[in-house]
């Protein structure tokens, strides 16, 4: 395979071609490699383009994160690309914020315009920046300018990373580890998972990765079949390829695991020889009351219990539902602390960091913000503290819960500017758009986090020439730089956003670490391109160290939910799609149709009740139901799923958008988010998003869901 | 022919001596013209009844090619069908048409190899039957292609590209058997018409003495020719029924080399033949009942003759019911899943109204039938040839689409609701059918006179002393 | 493979998939791979709710037991690329044929539509083209240039990737050699996260394939009906934690 070692032109076909495209052969594909930015996780992706035109995203497989896998949304990326709801220019709003009239915009007078409205400010602290799932040479230049502007760093927030819960999980890493560098849990190796609310091979963390691991883990490995124990109120897809579904109670997994941590040092199980150490941390647990909150019982309990300590390698991952929990921080230290209890911090099959890269340059990465900068920033809006807001990466109209005001916020800031290659819910309330580039169409680079056993930098570059006269953000940094001058001209100095990149990975250059050598720094850069980025030729793990955490009891906190239990019986359970994800994916027709892997329907949004909570409302497959939370209310389809605890309703995350396109908005419904309460989890300062309560009531319409399966098969795999 | 004197029956005068022998003797009475007039009368005479018929129709079936033309043009999405229910209404339609098409030979050559004499006004009207039946069947094989412009691909004509039909295919089966039985069966309709297009011709001018005379072929009724015209039907009566009975089991074939639950049956061939022939007799009788009132051919078709059809419809019935008894009972005890989740469905399940719709319909008239009452009475016995066809239909869309919404993986299984198109198309073809019908009638004559003729020759009364004593000459 | 391709000898080679149930998490990426690969087109809500998807691949997902000790199982489901197959001697003009490399092949130019397959088909593998594929522009720059768009009214299915082994075979051949064993990857195979897909030569007794087709854990889909099946699975592992 020629993946983006080479050009795959070996063999010439002789054609007559008048002004050949550089690198092309009319019928030859081309592959070039580079990242997917379609989730956070920073795969290595090879893309097969045809007289100039991108035809396939393949996984690179060089690349030690995924290997040359891919999942479902990495393979949609052409979709962005080519999607015909794209902004083609940069454009103003004429007919005022939210009018849905735009008029195109030279970039010369865009720029301008920028400039002129960054420089009118009268003080930088009435510039606010708002940033997602920025790529790291974006968001390092912004950090840049914002610096030498005087302004305040930009907040970083997008729902992808809330419901993965990567705040607290980076908070859990600094507190176990003194680091805020996220783990990376060693699937591969590993022969007990016990995940607690952990979507592995979804949307959590690094997804591919982890599959590609739990393929190992499953068939691969020498020493047998590694088993998964899924800890969570619904059965995920996730949950359906483990072993075992232990219903837990909504935020009480972090009892589970200090029962099972409990049992393990006072029953002395398993391997690890003296749990002396370690005896401190559960000393104040009762496993009966523990079972009791969470609603697993005591032999359940005690079996799990020994499972996980007879391992060899048993690990606990705490996932991201449980930082959606207001007790979160408090179960994630307790899961994390299961490791410890079977010394499996730094070993294989267990809990250890990746290695940075030799490049301190490199290793500025947005952080997500605590969720009180988010809604400091909305007061700050609604004060009239913020004259010019941008946004990039981030769609906070959609994105943040309807609760937390923002949608009202941003109409009383007076100018904002949004870099959205789309108009979605926050572009439409923009005075200026400044489209981005797609990643397929932008250079750049992401340091993956959690990143893999070695150090990675996984590089992009464009694959096509941009389609539209958009601009990368970047250069728009840069540009936005040079007409200001002064201090934020000397803080970015770079003619162009190609000379920064060049500049930045030069560390890199010469490194004897690296899969690849290069005589001069031009080669290095050829190489760093071909090869999509620049890591490790060996595996180095990093080992953590633990910090004095382990010294003293693990906090035990109860699950506190929002809205009155009697008035308000179920349990609200958001989770993201494997497809949508946080709702990034809706624009892409592609995603649109694939089907959720649990439920199977395509399009579509549902609520998922257990059988017999459906039967006790009278209702069934496709009737509509009110969900009704003490802030809002929406409709939509039931889909009776066998999987889920009784008291627990779960909804996917995703559709109801306003805006974003055609494929967005062909499906009817609300965003789910509308429904939550702005709670947080106070330890880890994040918004606890699975802790509402709803009440369901039966409309007597129905509409059908676009389902793979026959309903009238009733789940079965054949009526023997 | 052998010649026999045209005695002067006096039947009048022994009206309760000899009811069957009055029978037999049917328009003995009568003379040749006045037979003649008789039929040809009714063609003539076109009330404002009929062109209102006409325009009905008409309207319906330019409908229907709109409907058709929508499909063609929008795609086959425009029908109800989808994944598992590739088949739906067009297939059910077109396995209906073609066993309608059956009784036309089954009354024409099995009765006439049997000599069944009371067959002899009804020919006509079965073969038309046949011929139209089938012209609205092959209409669906192209209707329900995807591609309906390259429907030529099944023609096996030689091509530079050595590119064949499969003969492996029960489509290529059904193409082959139904373009054979449609020309044979369109000949044994020509050929029977000959003498009377000759007769028809003597009596007309304008137009229509033109079409008559070129569609003779020049007939002068000599002895020759109907020696010739004798061992030509004959031939063809021989002929045509294995034709007959090989189109309704192609058709089943089309079902039962699937590996389809319910469909994969060795049944299926003689049970569909039968099928076919009791639906086909039944719109047979419908038609005739339909057709006598509107062209007042009571004198021609009468009670007798309802009556014999009335018992071949009986003993169809029957047999349809004893096959589809050895079909379920074998499907039953077999208990394979997806059969007996099929069976289910149909006795306590989603299709149950439509299985006992079929079986009230198709096992009610078989009951009514062993009434004489019933068979004779040309409203009642209408009433439930109707009542036979809704059951017939019914049977078949439970076999086509009721099946096909199930298989082996529960997965897979679907559902299925006709569009507005689909029922259009489906109209078309009845709303066709009855046009063709319709004007049909007025240009050839729905009695074949001239069987009528030598029927009568057949039948004579002569007087042995003081008796008249009913004699029966053996002609064939 | 051990052959020359250059004088590869008909009915050498017999293509199988192999797919490994205990790896599979259910996750779509096959899915969309191949919808990218085969240029299918999007059918929408409305369509798709009335079973007129054109996914080539789909994952079969099976309840078992009740609340709480439920458990759900995927199965991805693709033409299972019968030897002896039930779609092919009922199409009656060749459009669906069995070739020497053991595809169950399809050919779209040929196809009239008469939907025949689709019924013999007990696996249901085969999608039908109902209305017009439609390609909003610019989506139609990422049509792949190896794969034919099919138009309304015709079958269409899973062909292997066909197109993918030839480009392989061809690349091979320039070199003087024959594709290596797991050289070949149709675009799922490609993707999958897990590696639960595998693809190669079945009549190659050294080939990954044909060496977990005599797993313990090897079967195929409803056997009892003797199609034969070039897909064959491999049951899910369970540990009784």
């Amino acid at each position: 395979m020629a993946t983006g070692l080479a050009p795959a032109a070996r063999r010439v076909v002789i054609e007559p071609f008048v002004d050949p495209p550089e690198e092309t052969l009319p019928g030859q594909a081309t592959w070039y490699a580079s990242t997917c930015r379609q989730c956070p996780a920073g795969c290595g992706i090879v893309v097969r383009t045809i007289n100039g035109r991108a035809k396939k995203i393949e996984g690179n497989p060089l690349h030690p994160l995924n290997q040359g896998k891919l999942c479902a949304r990495g393979q949609a990326g052409l979709q962005v690309l080519y999607n015909p709801d794209r902004l083609r220019n940069a454009v103003r709003q004429s007919g005022g914020r939210g009018s849905r009239k735009y008029e195109p915009l030279y970039w010369t007078e865009a720029l301008d315009l920028l400039k002129e409205k960054v420089a009118s400010l009268s003080h930088p602290g009435r510039l606010a920046f708002l940033g997602g799932l920025m790529p790291d040479h974006v968001y390092q230049l912004t950090d840049r300018l914002l610096a030498a502007l005087g302004a305040a760093p930009a907040v970083i927030y997008d729902l992808h990373s809330t419901l993965e819960g990567r705040g607290p999980a980076q908070q859990l890493s600094q507190a176990f580890f003194g680091t805020g560098d996220l783990p990376v849990y060693d699937l591969a190796q590993s022969d007990a998972v016990f995940s607690f609310g952990a979507n592995l091979f979804e949307t959590w963390m690094s997804p591919v990765a982890q599959s590609v691991a739990f393929g190992s883990m499953r068939q691969g490995a020498l020493s047998g079949r590694g088993f998964i124990v899924q800890f969570e109120p619904r059965l995920s897809a996730t949950g359906a390829s483990a072993d075992e579904w232990v219903p837990v109670r909504p935020g009480a997994e972090g009892f589970v695991a200090l029962a099972i941590g409990r049992i393990i040092v006072e029953e002395r199980l398993g391997h690890v020889g003296s749990h002396r150490d370690h005896a401190v941390l559960y000393q104040n647990v009762d496993v009966g009351e523990m079972s009791a909150a969470s609603e697993v019982p005591v032999d359940t309990l005690r079996r799990l219990a020994k499972a996980f300590a007879d391992a060899d390698r048993a690990m606990a991952i705490p996932g991201g539902y449980l930082a959606g929990q207001q007790n979160g921080f408090a179960s994630m230290l307790a899961v994390q602390a299961l490791n410890l209890v079977v010394a499996q911090i730094g070993r294989q099959g267990g809990v250890f960091l990746s290695t940075p890269a030799p490049t301190v340059a490199l290793r500025n990465k947005p952080r997500v913000n605590p969720f009180s900068d988010v809604l400091n920033l909305i007061n700050r809006m609604n004060a009239g503290e913020v004259d010019l807001l941008i946004i990039h990466g981030t769609n906070p109209v959609y994105e943040l819960p309807a609760a937390t005001g923002f949608a009202e916020a941003i109409t009383r800031v007076p100018y904002v500017i949004s870099f959205s290659p789309f108009v979605d819910e926050t572009a439409v309330w923009a005075d200026l758009i400044l489209p981005d580039h797609t990643y397929l169409e932008s250079w750049g680079y992401q340091v993956p986090s959690p990143g893999t056993d070695r150090p990675v930098i996984s590089g992009q570059q464009p694959v096509v020439r941009p389609l539209y006269d958009t601009r990368s953000t970047a250069q728009v940094l840069i540009d936005l730089a040079a007409r200001l001058g002064g201090s934020a001209a000397e803080a970015i100095p770079w003619a162009g956003e190609e000379t920064y990149l060049q500049e930045m990975i030069t560390g890199l250059y010469g490194s004897s670490l690296g899969a690849f050598d290069a005589r001069t720094s031009a080669g290095f850069w050829t190489l760093w391109r071909q090869y999509g980025g620049w890591w490790s030729e060996k595996e180095i793990r990093r080992e953590p160290e633990i910090t004095d955490i382990v010294q003293k009891p693990l906090p035990m906190s109860a699950p506190q939910y929002f809205g009155d239990p009697e008035e308000y019986p179920f349990h609200l359970h958001l989770y993201s799609s494997i497809a949508l994800t946080d709702g990034r994916g809706a624009n892409q027709p592609w995603l649109q149709e694939t089907p959720d892997p649990m439920t199977t329907v395509q399009w579509g949004m549902w609520v998922e009740l257990n059988p017999q909570t459906a039967e006790s409302l009278g209702v069934g497959d496709d009737d509509i139901v009110l969900v009704e939370s003490p802030y809002s209310a929406l409709e939509v389809s039931v889909v009776i799923y066998p999987g889920i605890r009784p008291d627990v309703v779960a909804i996917p995350i995703g559709q109801g958008h306003q805006d974003y396109g055609r494929f967005a908005q062909a499906v009817t419904g609300s965003n789910p988010l509308g429904l939550l309460a702005p709670v947080t989890d106070p330890d880890a300062d994040s918004l606890a998003w699975g802790a509402t309560r709803v009440r369901l009531l039966p409309t007597g319409r129905k509409k059908k869901l676009a389902r793979l399966e026959s309903l009238d098969g009733q789940g079965r795999e054949s009526i023997g | 022919m052998s010649e026999a004197s045209p005695n002067q029956p006096k039947h009048a005068n022994h009206p309760d001596q000899m009811p069957e022998f009055e029978e037999r003797l049917l328009l003995a009475e009568r003379k040749d013209w006045e037979i003649n007039e008789a039929v040809l009368q009714p063609m003539f005479k076109t009330g404002r009844g009929f062109w209102i018929l006409v325009a009905i129709l008409g309207a319906i079936v330019l409908w229907g090619l709109y409907a058709w033309g929508y499909l063609i043009y929008w795609g086959m999405g425009t029908s109800g069908k989808n994944r598992p229910v590739y088949w739906a209404l067009f297939i059910t339609t077109f396995v209906f048409w073609v066993g309608i098409s059956h009784a036309g030979t089954m009354i024409s050559a099995v009765l006439r190899l049997l000599k069944a004499d009371w067959r002899r006004p009804i020919t006509r009207g079965a073969e038309a039957m046949t011929a139209f039946a089938l012209l609205m069947a092959g209409l669906y094989p192209l209707i329900h292609l995807g591609r309906v412009w390259k429907f030529y691909w099944m023609i096996p004509y030689p091509n530079n590209r050595f590119m064949w039909p499969n003969f492996q295919s029960p489509l290529m089966w059904d193409l082959v058997a139904i373009f054979t039985y449609l020309i044979g069966s369109s000949l044994y309709l020509y050929l029977a018409l000959i003498p009377d297009m000759a007769m028809a011709r003597d009596y007309t001018d304008g137009w229509r003495f033109k079409l008559y005379r070129v569609l003779a072929l020049g007939w002068r009724g000599t002895e020759a020719e109907w020696h010739k015209l004798h061992r030509a039907l004959g031939i063809f009566s021989v002929a045509i029924i294995p034709i007959f009975l090989s189109v309704h089991s192609i058709v089943s074939w089309d079902f039962a080399v699937t590996v389809q639950p319910r469909w994969h049956s060795t049944i299926f061939a003689p049970y569909f033949v039968i099928g076919a022939v009791y639906s086909g007799l039944s719109a047979l009788a419908s038609i005739l009942i339909i057709v006598r009132r509107s062209m007042r051919l009571q004198e021609f078709l009468r009670s007798e003759h309802f009556d014999s059809l009335g018992k071949l419809v009986l003993v169809a019935g029957m047999a349809w019911v004893y096959f589809w008894f050895a079909g379920f009972i074998v499907e039953w005890y077999g208990n394979e899943p997806i059969v007996r989740e099929l069976i289910h469905e149909e006795v306590s399940g989603r299709l149950a109204p439509f299985f006992y719709l079929q079986m009230s319909a198709n096992v009610i008239p078989i009951i009514l039938l062993v009434f004489k009452r019933i068979r004779t009475t040309p409203v009642l016995l209408l009433g439930t040839t109707l009542l036979v066809n809704v059951g017939m239909f019914t049977e078949r869309a439970l076999i086509v689409i009721g099946s096909l919404q199930r298989n082996d993986l529960p997965f897979n299984w679907g559902s299925y609701r006709p569009t507005w198109v689909e029922i259009s198309i489906v109209a078309m073809t009845f709303a066709g059918f009855a046009l063709l019908y319709t004007l049909f009638s007025r240009i050839i004559p729905f009695v074949p006179v001239w069987e009528i003729k030598e029927g009568r020759l057949r039948y004579t009364l002569r007087r042995i002393g003081r008796l008249l004593v009913p004699t029966a000459a053996e002609m064939e | 493979m051990a052959k020359d391709a250059n004088q590869s000898v008909e009915g050498s080679i017999r293509w199988a998939l192999v797919v490994d149930l205990d790896r599979c998490t259910g996750c779509q990426a096959c899915v969309v791979a191949c919808h990218a690969e085969n240029n299918m087109q999007i059918v929408g809500e409305k369509e798709a709710a009335y079973g007129r998807w054109t996914h080539w691949i789909i994952i079969h997902r099976y309840w078992e037991g009740e609340y709480p000790n439920v458990k759900a199982r995927f199965m991805p489901v693709m033409c299972q690329q019968c030897t002896e197959a039930p779609c092919e001697p009922v199409c009656p003009v060749f459009a669906t044929y069995h070739n020497e490399e053991g595809l169950n092949a399809q050919i779209y130019n040929r196809c009239i539509g008469t939907r025949f397959c689709g019924n013999a088909c007990p696996y249901k593998v085969r999608v039908y083209n109902w209305f017009r594929p439609e390609f909003p522009e610019p989506l139609a720059e990422q049509l792949n240039p190896d794969v034919s768009i099919r138009t309304r009214g015709i079958i269409e299915k899973c062909t292997f990737c066909i197109q993918r082994i030839r480009r392989t075979e061809i690349d091979a051949r320039a070199e003087g050699r024959s594709p290596a064993d797991g050289e070949i990857q149709p675009a799922c195979v490609q993707t999958c996260p897990t590696s639960a897909l595998l693809f190669g030569d079945l009549n190659d007794p050294d080939s990954r394939v044909s060496q977990l087709a005599h797993s313990h854990r090897s079967f195929r889909l409803l056997p009892e009906l003797g199609t034969d099946p070039g897909v064959i699975y491999l049951k899910g592992g369970e540990v009784n934690v």
